[in-house]
């Protein structure tokens, strides 16, 4: 199996108060696959990364990594997080 | 740098049906899956009793034929996200062309096998009793056979889908 494709999707859809079921109108999809991307169970292609990455208005790597992501507050204000 | 072709018109004007995603959990599927191969089972046993009495040959294949449209009518009829074997590419996601792809897959393997070792059992079937009671016995393995070609897929994904998740 090949390695798991992190993303921000729950994070970013959460922030433009989206519904599963409106990103995956928007980008094409069912909206269950939209949960699997969001827990990381499926692997998006290429083309959907892209779909996806373009609709939130942001280039692909700010939305998906192979890497984990640093979390938003470090990121905003320069912080570690705490916790 | 080719420009988007634009979609027929009559293309665009034909509304597409949206795929249902009330499927149920996926313990309540496999119930059913179970449930149902269990029905046809029953049913083929019925048959074969049916058999010894008056009833016309003729009326107990209709028996098995309407058994199996019944399940196909369940598990093949309706359009959701877990009858994605009968299903066009266009209509589905690449995630849910992957999951049928998959299922086909399996469900060659194993109907494969079934196929190979229900032919066998009906060719025998029919050389150890040549008369009605032996071509019953193949017919029952035929319509057995031809139940799993045309679930077997669907039933795999329904099997394997795990429980939808809210929208």
């Amino acid at each position: 199996m090949s390695p798991s494709i992190l993303n921000r999707i729950a994070v970013l859809r959460a922030e433009r108060g989206l519904s599963r079921q409106q990103l995956a109108e928007a980008v094409g999809i069912n909206y269950q696959t939209v949960g699997y991307l969001e827990r990381g169970d499926y692997n998006p292609s290429l083309e959907l990364a892209f779909r996806i990455a373009e609709y939130f208005g942001l280039p692909l790597e700010a939305v998906f990594s192979r890497q984990p992501f640093a979390p938003m507050s470090s990121q905003l204000y320069g912080k570690e997080e705490s916790a | 740098m080719t420009e988007a072709r634009p979609e027929h018109p009559v293309i665009a004007a034909w509304h597409r049906r949206p795929l249902s995603n009330r499927v149920g959990s996926r313990r309540f599927r496999r119930r059913m899956l179970v449930a149902t191969y269990s029905a046809w089972i029953a049913v083929a046993v019925i048959v074969k009793v049916l058999s010894f009495g008056p009833l016309p040959p003729f009326s107990l294949t209709m028996i098995l034929v309407a058994a199996n449209v019944i399940i196909q009518g369940v598990w093949v009829g309706r359009r959701t996200i877990i009858s994605t074997p009968t299903l066009v590419d266009a209509e589905l996601d690449e995630r849910l062309v992957q999951i049928r792809n998959a299922a086909f897959r399996t469900a060659f393997r194993v109907f494969a096998g079934v196929a190979l070792i229900g032919w066998i059992v009906a060719m025998e079937a029919m050389q150890l009793q040549p008369n009605d009671a032996g071509r019953l016995n193949a017919w029952l393995i035929f319509f057995g056979v031809a139940l799993l070609a045309n679930t077997l897929p669907t039933a795999i994904v329904a099997w394997r889908e795990p429980d939808p998740i809210e929208a």
